[in-house]
């Protein structure tokens, strides 16, 4: 099997400072990749570089798209305007930076489905049905604007905006960040089943390595823009090999 | 086949004072198909340590293991998850879910890796789990707030809702009555009897017997303790 998606050697400076160094990564269909560290520690910038919102200074993006492989950051930009609204997606840790507030949920879903062309208003409108029922909001809030949710509703309408087109890799920075617990495990619980369903491949970022133990079959540590440790996210979490891995482990609280 | 050769392993614990815990040296075992091993010895001499290390938990200094003859490579993650996929199936000792999902989905999902037909699976998973006394109306309630036993009764059907040809088993009859033992204790020699690779840690005599289990005492196989 191919991988989906390569990252090697990627850099990112923010003049001198460091935003993430060396940075290498393989994503495989179907799989799941972790990026923890404390804040400050690179993690954003690194899923932000290699998602298309910076441009890294060097490095190598390779995507699989079944077809052919993709230097992503060799191609035209309308091509990689194109590969953002269909092969990729990015869900944010605030919702309010992933979606249009003044337009209906609905519209909200239909964005990408528009933008890849498609105009049959009766199709869309199915389509829309089928990801709000996905993410279990009820069909009846489709015209609703979406200043109306709750903070877990507007996550959900998020991801199914997200999804609608059907991505082959999701990048997530903290999806569930800003959500109470109860909240956090619906999302946690939808997430998993969707990567299942669709045979999704995800990057994604957090902070709660308990979310990481339940999502990631691989998981990247980072410290000061770089990457400590890397590998089997069971085994990086139960036998960390890095000292910081090993205080980031053992930091956890019980509860 | 389970096979463990040369196996070194120590924990490095650099944030107490760089501590060196040798745990293996020279650890040999072998688990042919059909056949269960039960690991013995006092409590700390790495009897969950060698499951983890089978399960690629835990990373091991020097020496392979190979299981049904593909090797444990940290180096590959993918090739660990790819054999914990089709060959190799785990029961823990706790129950490590995420909060509010339904103990039916719990137990289907395994087998919703290789079958996507849920009607089928969700057969499966609701005659294990009366299999196991589970009382039908707790299916569509989270585990969480279950019993002790009733957990780890979930945890068990979870694990052996599919047919792995390596199984391990870290206490999977540890906190049950002893009808429910028995019931654990049945389902996991049909397991062997299929042909499936199985070691374990069983807390008492009785279940070991059960299983008609070799005995494997840790401390005489490795020469770190």
């Amino acid at each position: 099997m191919q991988p989906i998606l390569s990252v090697h050697n990627l850099n990112k400076y923010y003049g001198n400072q460091v935003g993430c160094k060396n940075m290498n990564l393989t994503l495989y269909p179907g799989e799941v990749v972790g990026v923890v560290g404390e804040s400050g520690s690179g993690k954003t910038t690194f899923i932000n570089s290699i998602s298309g919102n910076l441009i890294p200074d060097s490095g190598k993006i390779l995507i699989e798209t079944g077809n052919e492989t993709i230097d992503f950051l060799e191609i035209s930009e309308s091509l990689k305007r194109l590969l953002i609204r269909t092969e990729l997606a990015f869900v944010h840790q605030n919702p309010r930076d992933g979606l249009r507030l003044d337009v209906s949920a609905g519209g909200n879903i239909s964005e990408r489905l528009m933008s890849i062309g498609q105009r049959n208003y009766g199709n869309i409108r199915q389509t829309i049905f089928k990801w709000l029922d996905k993410v279990e909001i009820d069909k009846s809030r489709v015209d609703d604007f979406p200043r109306t949710f709750s903070g877990g509703m507007l996550q959900r309408l998020q991801i199914a905006k997200n999804l609608v087109t059907s991505p082959k890799i999701i990048f997530m920075d903290e999806p569930t960040g800003g959500l109470d617990v109860s909240v956090q495990a619906k999302i946690l619980d939808l997430l998993r089943k969707l990567v299942r369903e669709l045979n999704l491949s995800v990057v994604i970022v957090s902070h709660d390595l308990a979310v990481i133990r339940l999502l990631a079959d691989k998981i990247i540590v980072m410290k000061n823009g770089e990457a400590v440790e890397s590998g089997l996210c069971d085994q990086v979490l139960d036998d960390p090999q890095h000292s910081y891995t090993q205080l980031l482990v053992s930091s956890v609280l019980q509860v | 086949m389970i096979e463990l050769n040369k196996i070194t392993k120590k924990f490095t614990l650099h944030n107490q004072g760089k501590t060196n815990i040798l745990v293996f040296n020279n650890l040999n075992l072998k688990i042919n198909p059909g056949e269960i091993v039960a690991l013995t010895g006092p409590s700390g001499v790495g009897k969950s340590s060698i499951l983890k290390m089978i399960y690629g938990n835990y990373v091991f200094q020097s020496g392979q293991i190979k299981i049904n003859n593909h090797n444990i490579d940290h180096i590959y993650p993918r090739n660990i998850i790819e054999l914990r996929k089709n060959i190799i199936g785990y029961v823990s000792q706790f129950l490590r879910v995420i909060p509010r999902v339904p103990t039916i989905e719990i137990v289907m999902e395994p087998l919703l890796e290789i079958n996507s037909d849920k009607d089928e699976v969700r057969e499966k998973a609701e005659k294990i789990l009366l299999k196991l006394n589970i009382d039908k109306n707790l299916w569509n309630l989270s585990p969480l707030t279950f019993s002790g036993g009733e957990q780890q009764r979930v945890n068990v059907a979870r694990g052996l809702i599919r047919n792995y040809p390596c199984l391990l088993l870290d206490e999977p009859t540890a906190s049950l009555d002893s009808v429910n033992k028995d019931i654990v204790l049945n389902l996991i020699n049909e397991k062997k009897d299929s042909g499936s690779s199985i070691i374990g840690i069983f807390h008492d005599e009785y279940s070991r017997k059960y299983l008609n289990a070799r005995e494997i005492d840790i401390t005489k196989i490795s020469d770190a303790k």
